[in-house]
């Protein structure tokens, strides 16, 4: 029985803090709030916390370190969280997965005793059949896999998802002896340093450690058992006003030029730092024997954690396996915590006793030299086990234990540091793998080189946090005779099938064995097909125990046992995590007219980051008011660049395909973009507006585009040019209809009659006391004028003038309006119907090119374009009245090919028939000629070429 | 891509904040063979090793300025104004 204690003999138990509830399953429990799910589970006596993937074998604690398949539980709506890595909280609903109905009973145990149902090499041959069958087998998986349910209504979707940063001098990672030795030490030197912890307190291994310190740089601390020692070194640091601790904060990734990402809570933290120490550590090894996933087998530092920190006895009738002294150490922390060590199997033999051997002699506890576990015994649960050689052979010894405690070495984490793309390697001599060499300003130090006390530790990191802070070298580290820890075969060969070495795909030795002598040789392949270390832990748990094994039954040495690649992320990281807050795609921006348009119940549009108005009632609606009465349009977005000074002409005449000499002031012309390719891009008016000042208007989209070209060629070639953005400067208002003159006229001091403001041209002026630039331009095709200004009056003008607007019936519409009301006057947008081949004699916008200077952007290329001639047009149509209106982006179909395709299509409001326009092949692009547009549902309909606009043709409304 | 670079007006930043254009390429004159044009346009050497570069300060001050840079690692990068270019050539020459 597992029970809370409240006294234990070695050691002063923290406080327990407050009693608090939580659910799991649907009952109410009990826990305090230092707990952990996985401590307040165990102390409630919940022994099977899952059933693994493939056979439904039950599960139970193993290592508490957050790496193990066997705690995974969904948490307030949330899965695949760590039970052992979450602090428990009040109200907490906790549940377990891969169970059904439960984990004591779980009717898809019957897997064990029939054919196994996903046999080995599932995945990978599944992948390799026809293809229509890995729906069908996916749907089978999905229901009985080892993961929790995605509940897109759960609590946990209403978190809010940040993104931080940190820049400090040295980032500490890992909150253990080492990591605390290189904080101390970088805080000496004067550094900024965050450390970061992934569990809940700093501390790491030595916070359940009873060895008395010695040899520690700190030398107060000397003569302290390590878990009191370890205190005093957090207090110390707790006033260090340069240093940031993160507690519940993993870091799943170590990437170029030390960016470290990590994950508290709902929010990731990129943290850039000067310098890295990498102190992860290490964890109990895993030891593969006959049944060795049983619950109630369980890590030495499990134990000692449960016991330790959170007051847990996990069960009464303890045998510790061991390979080291720690494994004494382990026991006498059951001895004082009132269980019952049955045995101490260690398989060393002839060795001088440790400090913990010779306290557990002491304490008169069985001791079996030589030894080591064969098998564990129990259905559902450890009820007892067998020992005897560690070559598997001559079983002497049976104990009925109900806990099995390995404490055979530790497996260094050593994910971190080959993400800095160094390759681990056998260090033979300490018996584990190991990476040596890291890139510049990166460090590491601690257990994550092999085992070695607390002083030790703490030396180390001290050493790697001075180098850190000083930017030299990564300092080598050594370990002693006494503190290398001698491997077990990496199985326990003593017959049986169940002798796991992937918990997480459930993957035995007999499968692996199987998959070699299917040709899956290399340990690469042999995961891949076996789906070893592939799981939840990502081979965190198992690698070391895979390469070890693969090179036994490969027939390779230990030192080319290599384990697979690690990559980021280190903990399954989540999409919410990843992408930060929706949306996510940059900074969302609003024009000075914003608010107005909510008033009036607008409809938005997403154009880049910017939010438009798409329509306010229907567009249909808006584009009849335009071309009876009058619209106004908010086009505040477009890009909007001032150029002046000396050789402002003559860098236009560079950039742009058109010649600007003649452009008197108070004239606007309509321009073409051209890239160096040749290809269109963009369009907009130049407009001079007072001697020497052009105003150039582009698309909303490419506005940044062009000033950065723009400042490229001033910087390649520099010229005496101003340019001045004023996109976000200025607010912009498109006033268009035919009776805009008369709405107008009284409100402002600028003459708008025909012959003083003719269609073309621009004036400045006022509009109720605000400094306006107005333009003369008809992109709708009606008489219109695009009124320009301090983006500061934005509302108030756009406001004065629906209000005096209201006698006429002035109305705004939005963006889905303007395009179908250019549509009917047949204008390209570049972008919708030009793409990146469009070439501008096709799109015919030719007449804005003059080619006859002596450079300009693209010219080479256009020449190229003119020899070549045209090939296809891009041209306006008309549909048959009644037909379907079909899609954009529909191909033209000629006796049963695509020949060209439909870029813009809507229905015309004006003429009630559909429009568009289309690319054909020049021969076909000829007026009045028919030509046949295929639906996306395969529906053919006919369309007519039509010549020039279908609205007004000859812009004489336009002009008037 | 985490590595950081060097804008000269700013100091070191996340590449993040900056637009790449391509390699420093030499613009032929509208003299030139338009297949020397349509190799500008479109060819690049692609380079494994130290090669010069335009960046774009998109999300800082909005300048071009040119860097070295290591295509293997992203390495050891120097950056400078395209005004100085010469300059850094001929030390470079000298060294
Ligand atoms: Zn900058």
């Amino acid at each position: 029985m597992a029970r809370r204690i409240q006294a234990h003999r070695y050691l002063t138990l923290p406080e327990r803090g407050r009693e608090i509830s939580f659910k799991y399953n649907g009952k109410t429990l009990t826990g305090y709030e230092t707990d952990t799910i996985a401590s307040a589970l165990m102390a409630e006596e919940v022994k099977i916390t899952s059933r693994s993937f493939k056979y439904h074998r039950p599960r139970g604690q193993f290592d508490a370190e957050g790496h193990g398949p066997e705690v995974l539980v969904t948490v307030d709506d949330e899965p695949n969280l760590w039970a052992d890595l979450i602090p428990l909280r009040d109200g907490m609903e906790v549940k377990s997965q891969n169970t059904w109905p439960s984990p004591e009973f779980d009717i898809a145990a019957v897997n064990q005793v029939t054919v196994p149902m996903l046999p080995n090499g599932f995945y990978y041959k599944m992948f390799h059949k026809p293809k229509w069958v890995w729906p069908l087998a996916e749907a089978q998986i999905r229901k009985v896999a080892g993961l929790g349910k995605i509940d897109i209504k759960g609590r946990h979707n209403k978190r809010r998802y940040e993104k931080r940063y940190r820049f400090p001098d040295v980032c500490v990672i890992g909150g253990g002896p080492a990591g605390l030795g290189a904080a101390l030490a970088a805080l000496e030197e004067g550094k900024q340093v965050l450390l970061i912890e992934n569990r809940a307190e700093l501390g790491g291994h030595s916070l359940f450690d009873l060895s008395p310190v010695s040899g520690s740089p700190v030398s107060e601390l000397n003569g302290q058992p390590a878990y009191q020692a370890v205190q005093t070194l957090i207090e110390e640091l707790a006033d260090s006003p340069n240093l940031e601790v993160m507690v519940n904060t993993t870091v799943f990734a170590l990437y170029e030029d030390n960016l470290v990402a990590a994950q508290c809570g709902s929010d990731m933290f990129k943290i850039r730092a000067e310098s890295v120490v990498l102190c992860p550590g290490a964890t109990d090894r895993l030891l593969v024997f006959e049944n060795n996933d049983l619950p109630g087998v369980i890590s030495a530092r499990a134990v000692e954690r449960s016991i330790a920190r959170h007051g847990v006895l996990p069960d009464e009738d303890a045998v510790v396996v061991t390979t080291h002294d720690g494994g004494y150490h382990t026991a006498m922390m059951l001895h004082g915590a009132g269980a019952k060590v049955m045995a101490v199997v260690d398989s060393r033999t002839g060795n001088t006793p440790g400090h913990f051997e010779n306290q557990a002699r002491e304490a008169g506890i069985e001791i079996h030299k030589g030894h080591t576990v064969h098998r564990a015994r129990g259905g559902r649960f450890v009820t007892g086990m067998d020992v005897g050689s560690p070559t598997g052979s001559d079983t002497t010894r049976s104990f009925n234990c109900d806990l099995l405690v390995l404490a055979v070495g530790f497996k260094p984490t050593l994910n971190l540091l080959s993400m800095g793309r160094k390759t681990p390697v056998w260090n033979i001599e300490r018996g584990i793998l190991q990476v040596n060499e890291l890139p510049e300003h990166i460090y590491s130090a601690g257990e994550v080189h092999g085992n070695a006390s607390f002083g030790r530790l703490l030396e180390e990191g001290s050493t790697a946090g001075k180098a850190a802070a000083q930017g030299a070298a990564n300092p080598a580290t050594s370990r002693t005779a006494e503190e290398i820890i001698a491997a077990l075969p990496a199985d326990i060969e003593c017959g049986g099938k169940n002798h796991f070495i992937c918990k997480c795909m459930d993957v035995t030795r007999n499968e692996a064995q199987a998959s070699i002598g299917e040709g899956y040789d290399q340990v690469e392949s042999l995961k891949r097909y076996t789906s070893m270390g592939m799981g939840p832990c990502q081979g965190k748990s198992c690698h070391e125990a895979i390469a070890r094994l693969a090179a036994i039954d490969t027939g390779l040495s230990p030192e080319e046992a290599m384990p697979t690649t690690m990559r980021p992320p280190f903990m399954p990281t989540t999409f919410g995590i990843l992408a930060g807050r929706a949306p996510h795609l940059g900074p969302i921006r609003r024009t000075a007219m914003h608010h107005a348009h909510i008033d009036r119940n607008v409809k938005f549009l997403d154009a880049g980051q910017w939010k438009r108005p798409e329509y306010y009632t229907t567009p249909e609606e808006e584009v009849k008011h335009v071309r009876t009465k009058i619209g106004m349009i908010d086009v505040s977005t477009l890009g909007k660049i001032e150029l002046s000074g000396p050789d402002a002409l003559d860098f236009l005449h560079f950039l742009l395909p058109g010649k600007f000499r003649k452009l008197a002031v108070g004239k606007t012309r309509y321009s073409m973009m051209i890239a160096e390719d040749g290809i269109l891009f963009e369009d907009g008016t130049l407009s001079h507006v007072s001697e020497g000042r052009y105003y150039l208007s582009t698309t909303t989209g490419n506005q940044d585009a062009i000033m950065s070209m723009m400042m490229w060629w001033l910087t390649v070639e520099p010229r005496d040019v101003q340019v001045k953005n004023l996109s976000g400067a200025n607010a912009a208002i498109n006033v268009t209809g035919s009776g805009t003159r008369e709405f107008l006229q009284p409100l402002t001091d600028v003459d708008l009659s025909n012959e003083a403001f003719p269609y073309m041209a621009c004036r400045e002026g006022s509009i109720a006391g605000v400094p306006v630039v107005m333009f003369r331009i008809g992109f709708t095709g009606e008489l219109g004028y695009e009124i320009h200004y301090p983006a500061e009056y934005g509302e108030s003008l756009w406001n004065h003038l629906l209000e005096e607007g209201k006698s006429q019936d002035v109305k705004p519409f939005g963006v889905e309006t303007q395009r179908i009301l250019r549509l009917e006057k047949g204008h390209l947008i570049p972008g919708t119907d030009t793409d990146a081949l469009s070439n501008p004699y096709e799109a015919g916008v030719g007449f804005t090119i003059k080619d006859d200077k002596p450079d300009f952007l693209g010219k080479a290329f256009l020449k190229d374009f003119k020899d070549r001639g045209i090939k296809n047009r891009l041209v306006p149509y008309v549909l048959d009245k009644g037909v379907v209106i079909p899609e954009d982006g529909v191909a033209v179909i000629e006796q049963g090919k695509a020949v060209g395709r439909v870029t813009s299509s809507r229905t015309s409001p004006t003429l009630e028939q559909g429009i568009g326009l289309v690319w054909l092949p020049d021969g076909m692009a000829k007026t009045n000629q028919r030509f046949t547009i295929r639906n996306r549902k395969g529906v053919d309909t006919n369309a007519i070429v039509i010549d020039h606009a279908s609205y007004d043709p000859h812009g004489e409304r336009l002009k008037s | 891509m985490s590595f950081q670079l060097s804008c000269p007006n700013c100091g070191k930043r996340a590449v993040g904040e900056f637009a790449f254009r391509s390699e420093v390429l030499e613009r032929p004159s509208q003299d030139d063979d338009f297949r020397k044009w349509a190799e500008y346009v479109y060819l690049r050497r692609n380079h494994r090793g130290k090669q010069l570069e335009w960046w774009y300060h998109r999300g800082g001050c909005q300048s071009w300025f040119l860097v070295e840079r290591d295509t293997v690692n992203n390495t050891d990068h120097c950056s400078f104004w395209y005004k100085d270019l010469q300059q850094v050539l001929a030390t470079e020459k000298e060294g």
